[in-house]
């Protein structure tokens, strides 16, 4: 038996280690999903690509890429997203 | 009793995959947590296994245990270090363990990276890379096992070794290259998948795989430029693309990719081309798996092939499947991939961007023929009829230089609609541009595609620049900077719009590179010591040829100094005559190869091949070749992999 553990040991442990790993979360109590923490995450990430749409269109606009109309139509729309997200986060 | 641990970790794997799956699964119907991190680390324990396995395979070749077939058929004692390393991904059984282990790598990433993101769409995105995996597993311990022990009743003392043709640097890096690109798109195969699934076909999975999309874009890439830098300096025939089907199955998924990383910036800008995306990320990911199906199934003739092996079959099965399940549930979600906005014109950038991925497609769809009508000829007719470079080129190089047009339009049309003015201002410089560079090559004499491509190339060229021009200045006047902290600014702060036109500017260098092959110049002679002979204004001396026995070859080295037409010393060259497997007792396994050797210019390559050699006589038989432009190819691909990397830089929110 020694021996089997001496030659064998390492990779008893190299195979019996993930299994445990893998298998544990299941002998804890049941967990409820982390809603508003990922949905917090969720909406700062939003936040944050509308933010930067609203960069580039500013530097679209700057370059001559698109007219007044369109910019400032368009920077209205995003200003409005940007301003409901905000509205949900603080409401978390 | 390693090997055993080796093929007991696949084993293992292959367990984990399936508990993964169920699992996930089970989680999706009654939302229990418990089931998700599990799930999640499952699917942790595949990756780690296939690791372990990987590893022990690596292990063994370089400890050249020749009781693994797979050991005794890729390496031998002499094998150099690296290439029993390169040896993991030179064979089949080999090679498909390593598509798993970057897959288990990528896989580990994506979890490790969402743990608190895409809380809906991460398990079912674990699902389909699992059910990859799966699927490699299934070969890999139940098709073509690499732990498979020597079949031989004696004991091997020293293994075949490696393919003369894989002995090269390059060759060791160009396979994984490849494969990364290749499996990177199983990330946002999976998050599309995910996003079908769940019915949320907004733009929010485009923006989680958009990276992932640009690196797996970007090794791809590379992987294709490398195989044709090898190619070209290792196979000795003067060309670095041969439209080998090998060649095609790496350059049809890049063709769908390029289209659906453009196509991907109107869904996150526009929410529009919902389907289209959807379409081209399954198309992308499905001829990532039919081409490694063409690479190691052995079903087309190719320099590449180097195994044959009845996984044919089972492959195909999986590209139905994927076809059949993905397009299935984009049927099933058809109202949801409806875009919410429309095209207003045709001169926006928006129908641009569709335009030039409907050329990527046409040009995907004339690859895809080419290289699948051997195979449908033999099957149809019992003929197999090969399509050569001349078809492909025939249909293809129309197709590209629309594409090279496309490059240069693109960027010039404004977002919803370009008024008039606008395109009259816009596209003045670059079109003048265009047609005096054409003006003057027709001037010269030079006439058809040559006058084309090069014209386009400089209308391109003028359109980054007045692109780039046009943003330094916006930054100077409203900010008042000077040009270089305008043109660093600019830059840093929108890297996927600048990176993406230095990409551009890397197309346009390659375009030139391919254009110069027009113009190519060759001969075959014999010298002894002494003798001259000439080709396109050069004049070649063999010096010296001498003799010489390395740890893996013997070579038969010639000495030629070449000079130009004036008489003046260009360069000296040494291509070999060698022989691998020279101690080999069997004279048929001896292996003669010629090493190349080239001079390199900005103007052109003198690219100088030892093709035989009479050693009683002392007689080297040489070709030598003249292939002008060649660098602009390789410059144009630095620059190109320069500009991913720029447009992938993080940047500070």
């Amino acid at each position: 038996m020694i021996d089997f553990i001496r030659d064998y040991g390492l990779i008893l442990i190299l195979f019996i280690l993930p299994v445990i790993f893998a298998l544990q979360p299941l002998f804890l109590p049941r967990i409820e999903k982390m809603h508003i923490q990922l949905d917090v995450a969720e909406l700062k990430r939003k936040k944050l690509l509308i933010y930067r749409q609203i960069k580039e269109l500013e530097m679209e606009y700057d370059i001559g890429n698109i007219n007044e109309n369109d910019f400032i139509s368009g920077r209205a729309t995003l200003k409005k997203e940007v301003s409901e997200v905000i509205a949900a986060l603080k409401s978390l | 009793m390693t090997p055993i641990a080796g093929g007991v970790a696949l084993n293992l794997a292959f367990g984990f995959s399936i508990l993964t799956v169920f699992t996930l699964f089970l989680h999706t119907r009654n939302g229990d947590q418990r089931l998700f991190l599990t799930g999640q680390r499952l699917a942790l324990g595949i990756s780690f296994f296939v690791f372990l396995a990987t590893f022990i395979l690596a292990f063994q070749l370089i400890q050249s245990n020749f009781d693994i077939d797979y050991v005794a058929r890729y390496t031998s004692l002499e094998t150099p270090f690296i290439y029993k390393i390169s040896a993991l991904w030179a064979g089949q059984s080999g090679s498909l363990l390593f598509w798993l282990f970057i897959l288990s790598v990528y896989t580990t990433i994506v979890i490790l990276q969402n743990q608190r993101k895409h809380n809906s769409l991460m398990p079912w995105v674990i699902i389909t890379l699992v059910i990859v995996q799966m699927f490699f597993l299934i070969l890999t311990n139940y098709v073509t096992n690499p732990f498979k022990p020597t079949d031989a009743d004696f004991i091997v003392t020293n293994g075949n070794g490696l393919n003369p043709l894989l002995q090269n640097v390059t060759m060791a890096i160009h396979p994984p290259t490849l494969y990364l690109g290749f499996v990177g798109f199983s990330v946002p195969f999976g998050f599309a998948i995910s996003a079908l699934i769940n019915g949320d076909t907004s733009p929010l999975w485009i923006q989680s795989i958009r990276r992932w999309a640009l690196v797996a874009w970007l090794f791809l890439s590379m992987g294709i430029i490398l195989g044709g830098w090898w190619a070209y300096r290792e196979l000795g025939w003067g060309g670095y693309w041969a439209w080998d089907p090998v060649e095609n199955a790496s350059f049809m998924p890049w063709l769908t990719a390029t289209a659906f990383i453009h196509s991907i910036i109107i869904q996150e800008k526009k929410d529009m081309l919902r389907l289209w995306n959807m379409s081209l990320i399954i198309m992308t990911f499905t001829l990532c798996i039919f081409g490694t199906f063409l690479t190691r199934s052995g079903v087309m003739s190719s320099v590449h092939s180097f195994t044959a092996s009845s996984l044919g079959p089972i492959f195909l099965t999986f590209v139905f499947l994927i076809i059949v399940v993905s397009f299935g549930m984009m049927y099933f979600r058809r109202n949801e991939l409806k875009s919410p906005r429309k095209m207003e014109s045709f001169t926006s950038r928006e129908s641009g961007f569709l335009f030039n991925n409907m050329v990527f497609v046409v040009l995907c769809f004339s690859v895809f023929w080419g290289t699948l009508f051997p195979v449908i000829s033999e099957a149809v007719r019992g003929t197999k009829i090969t399509v050569g470079p001349p078809f492909f080129n025939q249909m293809n190089i129309p197709i590209g230089l629309i594409l090279l047009a496309l490059t240069g339009i693109g960027p010039l049309l404004a977002w919803r609609k370009t008024g008039r003015k606008n395109l009259i201002r816009n596209f003045t410089f670059p079109i003048l541009t265009g047609l005096s560079t054409a003006t003057i090559l027709l001037f010269i004499g030079f006439r058809g595609y040559v006058v084309i491509s090069f014209s386009l190339g400089a209308f391109v060229t003028a359109t980054i620049g007045t692109e780039f021009a046009r943003g330094i200045h916006a930054r100077r006047k409203k900010f008042d900077e000077s040009i270089i902290k305008a043109l660093i600014r600019m830059v840093s702060k929108n890297r996927s719009r600048y990176g993406g036109y230095v990409v551009h500017l890397g197309i346009v260098f390659m375009f030139v590179g391919f254009t110069g092959h027009a113009f190519d110049d060759e001969k075959e002679f014999s010298l002894t010591v002494g003798e001259t002979d000439h080709v396109a204004g050069y004049t070649f001396e063999l010096i010296q040829l001498s003799e010489a026995e390395r740890a893996n070859h013997y070579a038969w080295i010639s000495d030629l100094r070449v000079t130009n037409q004036e008489g003046t010393f260009v360069t000296n060259l040494h291509p070999e005559k060698r022989i691998y497997f020279h101690n080999n007792p069997d004279p048929n396994r001896r292996q003669p190869h010629s090493e190349l050797d080239i001079y390199t210019t900005m103007n052109q390559d003198i690219y100088s091949i030892f093709s035989g050699v009479d050693s009683e006589n002392g007689v080297a038989f040489i070709k030598i070749m003249v292939n002008p432009l060649v660098r602009w190819v390789w410059v144009g691909g630095f620059i190109l992999v320069f500009g991913t990397i720029v447009a992938l830089w993080p940047r500070k929110d």
